[in-house]
């Protein structure tokens, strides 16, 4: 019933989330062919844009798709409505005023806590095998194949690197409790940055540098390799990520067993 | 009767702000203790800290022997205690059936009959979502909610607030018959003729400490106002005996509330050559008037 409460309460956002990542998806499946034919255009053009990306992007629908998608746009509605599935729980409930009733209910807060997120985290699953099967349907249609076997690595990999966010936003919205408030704080200390670095990082890539500042790149992490496999995989990036994760909801269970009601 | 309910020395402060101030009550099993005191007296503040919604500042409770400050302890209290706060309000985006079928989830002895009956006495559209609930229809569904419970202690914060007359009576029957079942119902409430009318034990808070701590019965027979007239105006000093609460002088008037020992009272009145004395039964409310009134 826990799970049910929780499902009722950010259903809005979770379908609205579908919404987005349908868009997003489509959008881009759907501009596959204009985008190979400017690509194609510029490279044929002596003065024209000339990325080392180019080739592969027009070449290789998988590549494109992984671009366009996994590496930025889809990761990134993905990873705001993951925060958005996080927001609420008792805190929340003591704004609407219905905290005292929750708390009279033989349910630990610990409890409550792990309920929103474990809906949280379903949710996001979810929104991200929507997007899988919105991407299989788009391609049949504009004729194009993506292997589901990579589809499925690359959203595994979005959706245990992304844990984080969900972990973040929870902790955020019970620091900062407030839609706006806590969204604003959690697109600013964390929104921000994961843009900034993940823009940055992309565009070195393109031209073979690395950096320290990669180890920060959570959203090449988030993204993964083009190619995924079991041994591409960022193991050390995702136990990073996940420890980080267990230090934030354990941040989140100490200040949340503290809070007066 | 085994004590159920038991704080000792319960403090809780909000920054400087001290609402509960050394707190020591007991409430004994079977009884329906009624919890007095003004708003703002450390009612609400009281109860949360007995259900672990908010943590003691220092001091300690227990409630049917699990620590009210442990969580673990908390839960297994929160099996055994029915609560209704004082801010009723329920997820309004559910259905009062929806409402009722996630509350009884939790609790294995969930009073179904109760529930059946509370439905139609209450006339609660089960189909109809909380938010387009009155006031008074909400009250009702947070008190089915509580009653159902199954509970063997039932806390109510402000039970009646927000309903009308009728369906305060039926209130007051169902915590009867319920406290008849053996539940113990320890609840607060503003209106002190409702807490005559149920309560067998009385608790009096002010200003985060217990000032009143008595049975019904007691109360009713021992506190008395006597009122005196002297020939001569006369001294507060003069009236310092035991079982004496409340001293009020006008003039060569005099007006006492005792709690205990009357007789003597009334005989130290005498000597002091009053005119005329009268000695008066007191309501509960006078009794509560005087405990919180005009206190530094």
């Amino acid at each position: 019933m826990l799970l049910y409460k929780a499902w009722i309460e950010t259903r809005v956002r979770f379908f609205a989330g579908l919404i987005a990542a349908a868009i997003v998806c489509i959008f881009y499946i759907e501009q596959h062919a204009w985008l190979v034919e400017m690509w194609t255009r510029e490279l044929q053009n002596p003065k024209g844009y000339h990325f080392a990306w180019m080739p592969l992007g027009i070449h290789e629908y998988s590549w494109y798709l992984w671009h366009y998608l996994y590496d930025n746009y889809l990761q990134q509605v993905w990873a705001l409505f993951a925060v958005l599935f996080a927001f609420g729980g008792l805190i929340r409930e003591k704004n609407n005023g219905t905290v005292l009733f929750s708390l009279s209910l033989p349910v630990s807060r610990s409890r409550w806590l792990l309920t929103r997120l474990t809906v949280a985290v379903l949710e996001s699953i979810t929104l991200s095998l929507f997007a899988v099967v919105v991407v299989l349907i788009g391609s049949a249609v504009i004729h194009q194949s993506y292997s589901l076997t990579q589809l499925l690595l690359h959203t595994a990999l979005m959706v245990a690197a992304g844990i984080f966010i969900i972990a973040f936003g929870n902790l955020c919205y019970t620091l900062f409790p407030g839609n706006y408030l806590s969204l604003l704080l959690t697109l600013v200390i964390l929104g921000v940055p994961y843009l900034l670095l993940q823009t940055y990082m992309q565009h070195l890539r393109y031209l073979g540098r690395t950096t320290w500042l990669g180890y920060l790149d959570f959203g090449h992490a988030m993204a993964g390799p083009w190619k995924l496999n079991w041994t591409s995989a960022p193991w050390l990036t995702l136990l990073m990520t996940w420890t980080l994760t267990a230090v934030l909801i354990g941040a989140a269970k100490v200040y949340g067993d503290r809070i007066d009601y | 009767m085994a004590v159920i309910i038991e704080t000792v020395e319960l403090k809780k402060n909000y920054g400087r702000h001290e609402a509960v101030r050394g707190l020591n009550l007991s409430v004994r099993a079977g009884s329906v203790c009624a919890f007095l005191g003004q708003n703002g007296a450390g009612k609400s503040s009281t109860i949360k800290m007995l259900l672990g919604m908010i943590h003691p500042t220092s001091g300690s409770g227990c409630i049917f022997g699990h620590r009210i400050d442990k969580e673990k302890e908390s839960l297994l209290i929160r099996q055994k205690v029915a609560f209704v706060a004082e801010d009723k309000r329920l997820y309004d985006y559910m259905t009062v059936a929806q409402m009722i079928r996630f509350t009884k989830s939790f609790f294995p002895r969930w009073n179904h009959a109760l529930e059946s009956r509370l439905v139609e006495q209450f006339d609660l559209p089960l189909e109809r979502r909380i938010r387009q609930l009155s006031k008074g229809m909400r009250t009702k569904l947070a008190l089915l909610l509580g009653f159902a419970r199954g509970c063997e202690l039932l806390i109510l914060d402000e039970p009646t607030e927000g309903l009308d007359p009728v369906a305060i009576e039926d209130v007051l029957q169902i915590v009867v018959s319920l406290t008849a079942q053996g539940t113990t119902v320890f609840f607060s409430s503003h209106q002190i003729a409702e807490v005559e009318q149920v309560a067998d034990h009385v608790l009096m808070i002010d200003r985060g400490r217990l000032v009143l701590d008595a049975p019904m019965d007691q109360l009713k027979e021992q506190y008395r106002q006597i009122q005196a007239v002297f020939p001569e105006p006369i001294e507060e000093r003069d009236f310092r005996l035991p079982g004496i609460e409340k001293i009020r002088t006008e003039g060569r008037t005099v007006s006492l509330v005792a709690s205990h020992n009357v007789d003597l009272i009334v005989e130290h009145v005498r000597m002091l050559r009053a005119g005329s004395v009268d000695v008066l039964p007191i309501s509960l409310k006078e009794i509560f008037l005087e405990k919180v009134k005009a206190r530094p």
